[in-house]
């Protein structure tokens, strides 16, 4: 499809630590069913908080996924991260020391490790800071979240960290679709991996961003997001490599488009999202009407969903694909949105269906009825093209296009 | 001549030398000097006490004077050193950005954790606040990592590829390479790319915390950004290679140095440079304790003995963590202007104890 020179980059495996399950293939069933991962906090003390509710990861062990790596040495979403990346080399049947004598990395998006910098600034506040635990600090730098995969799956090429908060996970798939196409890498895990934690919590509880129960993307009665946490993997490789030895092969890269507002760091701006999206289709070798679904960035705020559907009207006019937002099951992960939203690409893509916006009960008018939404379950769906929406605050927008290998 | 070279056309610094590249060359030639037990200066960050072990603020920094006095609470300091060694570096250019490049420039940033004191500060908030959530929310966007690199594109209007890396003491090489690729597959023309990291009582008592710093060396802050394109006319210089790699830091320093060594011939390879030409190394751990001794072990097995020349810019601007492998470049363009006639190609080394290595290849313009 792309006329660009350089390898096809295809997806070949799948992982994910996430509230509604670990592995891709709980994940993608709950997703299909429209189930809810949101549940009450427990990763860190929520009361005091109106809000007391998150999209956390339970019964994750992370000693049972990690083979490698000690998990006590590693912060949180560090841990999220490994264990997502492992579950993807696994599912993707690639020799695990096959993969570490590659040239191979991993770039993973994500907030950092806060839930260790929030231990810190406690210690800080109670003790004072000739009291910081030197074992926590060895564990705080953002950096250690992509080195963390590395070190799990003994890869020796480069651990790069994207810190572009919410839009991150689609750089991090943007930088690794490059690696392999240009050669300069010949296997790639990227993701994302983030933490519940009470900093980003209080945050956006305070803007007022935050949700009453649940997140209802592009409902009219939508009141903001849920925030929420985990870890995702995918398993970026050359085509040629992955027909070579019989992989199952999920979806095909096209390409990512970035652009920054520079207006304002906090409210998203339709003309530059849809810029995003105009660079995103160039790059994949696409037209818009090529587009068959979008996984939105859809966070449920009113100013979000909003904008995000006045730059789809810009690129795609009055022939809007069906748009619909996951995070209306997982809550909002940050730095693993973008991640999770490629994973469920990827599957829908591969297992013929459209995601749902579980929780939408009327689509808001200003957003316009027009707009297919994919209300409640699952659809039985044969995409051929999709596009994967993360935005973030700082004005960053991120796209990834997704697309159907023909057999 | 290597087909993915990028030109380095402008570099922003600022650090405890002052600003500009004047300024870093006259500090690195006058050597070290013992830190003071605490920040000093008009502009030293304020807050809590420093641990007294040696701390190094940027000089004639003058925030208020440079990026004016409106909104500047709601900035980090991580976002003022961001904004004004952005805009040195953009001052460089022969002429101001138009409306038709904006969209095809680019802010590529290196960091470690973002700003601390402002996540630090924020958090205690929901500690000691009557509710956990009455916290500043004009500061809540300046606990993202990725604050610094959005708030420079409103500043300068930048509306191009706008990523921030996080990588420690590797941070400057991991933003440079990811620059580097944003450039070769056209995603933009024009980048600034860097490291910048802020002094604080947060980051200055987790050094003394860790025992992390050699003895005589103090912590320090800064910024550099250097204004990166492909095929410039008349470079500052260009930039041959640019390799990182991975190494499991449970097998400790040793490991990591190794990985090192790997990174070097790799991107002497990528760069097509002899060794024998290489005239100088900038390198990364000459302050950190443990890492100095694996970083040397890994030069002299590339080099087959002590090789060239080392360019330690810590012990003159302190250890400046993810703004160090930025400064270390900045310090080889400050050393060739007008220095050392000899040197035609330099180096710059990073390892981390986050498992990072890796090696950037400047050929002088």
């Amino acid at each position: 499809m792309s006329e660009r020179p350089g390898r096809r980059v295809v997806v070949t495996g799948l992982g994910a630590v996430s509230s509604l399950g670990i592995g891709a293939r709980p994940l993608t069933a709950a997703i299909r069913e429209g189930r809810s991962g949101i549940s009450p906090i427990e990763a860190f003390d929520a009361s005091g908080f109106t809000h007391q509710r998150a999209g956390e990861v339970r019964g994750f062990r992370p000693e049972e996924h990690l083979r490698r790596i000690d998990p006590d040495k590693w912060g949180e979403s560090g841990r999220f991260a490994a264990a997502a990346a492992r579950l993807a080399v696994t599912d993707s049947g690639i020799d695990p020391d096959e993969l570490s004598a590659m040239r191979a990395g991993s770039s993973f998006g994500t907030n950092g490790e806060s839930a260790v910098l929030v231990r810190l600034s406690r210690q800080w506040v109670e003790q004072g800071l000739d009291a910081l635990d030197p074992a926590q600090i060895g564990q705080a730098d953002g950096g250690r979240v992509a080195a963390a995969a590395n070190a799990e799956l003994g890869l020796t090429g480069e651990a790069q960290t994207v810190g572009t908060a919410c839009a991150a996970s689609n750089y991090s798939i943007g930088y690794g679709f490059d690696q392999v196409r240009s050669g300069e890498a010949d296997a790639w895990v990227a993701g994302g991996a983030d933490a519940s934690n009470r900093t980003i919590h209080a945050g956006f509880h305070r803007l007022g961003a935050l949700a009453e129960t649940v997140p209802r993307p592009f409902d009219a009665d939508r009141d903001g997001i849920v925030t929420a946490e985990g870890g995702v993997a995918l398993l970026l490789e050359p085509l040629d490599a992955a027909v070579a030895r019989g992989a199952r092969i999920y979806a095909e890269v096209l390409g990512y488009g970035i652009t920054c507002d520079a207006k304002q760091m906090t409210n998203p701006h339709a003309p530059s999202i849809a810029e995003s999206i105009r660079r995103a289709h160039r790059s994949a070798g696409i037209k818009a009407d090529d587009v068959d679904y979008v996984c939105a960035h859809g966070t449920g705020t009113q100013a979000n969903d909003t904008t995000e559907v006045a730059a789809l009207r810009e690129v795609f006019g009055d022939r809007l694909p069906p748009v619909s937002s996951i995070k209306s099951m997982l809550g909002h992960t940050m730095g693993a949105a973008a991640g999770f939203g490629a994973l469920v690409c990827c599957a829908a893509i591969h297992d013929g269906f459209l995601p749902p916006s579980a929780t939408l009960r009327r689509v808001d008018p200003e957003i316009g009825d027009d707009v297919d939404c994919v209300p409640g379950t699952g659809r039985d769906a044969s995409p051929r093209v999709v596009q994967n929406h993360g935005f973030a605050f700082g004005g960053n927008n991120a796209i990834t296009v997704f697309g159907r290998v023909s057999a | 001549m290597s087909v993915t070279a990028i030109d380095v056309v402008g570099c922003g610094v600022v650090s405890p030398a002052g600003v500009g590249l004047d300024a870093l060359a006259e500090a690195l030639g006058r050597g070290a000097a013992a830190p003071p037990a605490a920040p000093e200066g008009p502009d030293a960050p304020g807050g809590e006490a420093f641990p007294g072990s040696g701390a190094r603020a940027v000089t004639d920094f003058r925030p208020a004077e440079r990026l004016g006095k409106r909104g500047l609470s709601r900035l980090s300091r991580t976002d003022q050193l961001a904004m004004v060694a952005c805009g040195q570096a953009l001052e460089l250019l022969d002429r101001p950005l138009t409306d038709e490049e904006r969209p095809r420039t680019g802010i590529v940033l290196g960091t470690g954790a973002g700003s601390v004191r402002r996540w630090a500060e924020f958090t205690r908030d929901t500690f000691v606040q009557e509710r956990p959530y009455m916290v500043n929310p004009s500061h809540f966007p300046g606990t993202l990592m990725n604050a610094a690199a959005g708030q420079t594109a409103i500043r300068f209007g930048i509306t191009g590829v706008n990523a921030t890396l996080a990588g420690g003491p590797v941070a400057g090489l991991a933003a440079l390479r990811y620059a580097r690729n944003s450039l070769l597959n056209d995603h933009a023309d024009l980048i600034l790319a860097g490291g910048v990291e802020e002094l604080s009582a947060q980051t200055a008592w987790a050094w003394e915390r860790t025992a992390g710093l050699l003895p005589g060396n103090g912590v320090g802050e800064g910024g550099a950004i250097a204004l990166l394109r492909r095929g410039a006319e008349r470079p500052l210089a260009r930039l041959l290679a640019c390799e990182l790699g991975f190494a499991d830091p449970a097998d400790g320093p040793s490991g990591v140095g190794r990985r090192l060594a790997e990174a070097v011939r790799d991107a002497l390879k990528a760069g097509e440079v002899d060794p024998a030409d290489v005239g100088v190394v900038a390198v990364g751990g000459a302050a950190r304790r443990g890492w100095s001794a694996a970083e040397e072990r890994a030069l002299r097995e590339v080099f087959e003995g002590a090789g060239p020349e080392r360019l330690r810019v810590q012990p003159v601007l302190g250890e400046t963590h993810s703004a160090s492998a930025s400064l270390q470049l900045a310090g080889l363009l400050a050393r060739w202007r007008g220095g050392a006639p000899g040197e035609r190609v330099g180096l710059v080394t990073a390892l981390g104890p986050d498992g990072q290595a890796g090696c950037l290849v400047v050929l002088r313009g």
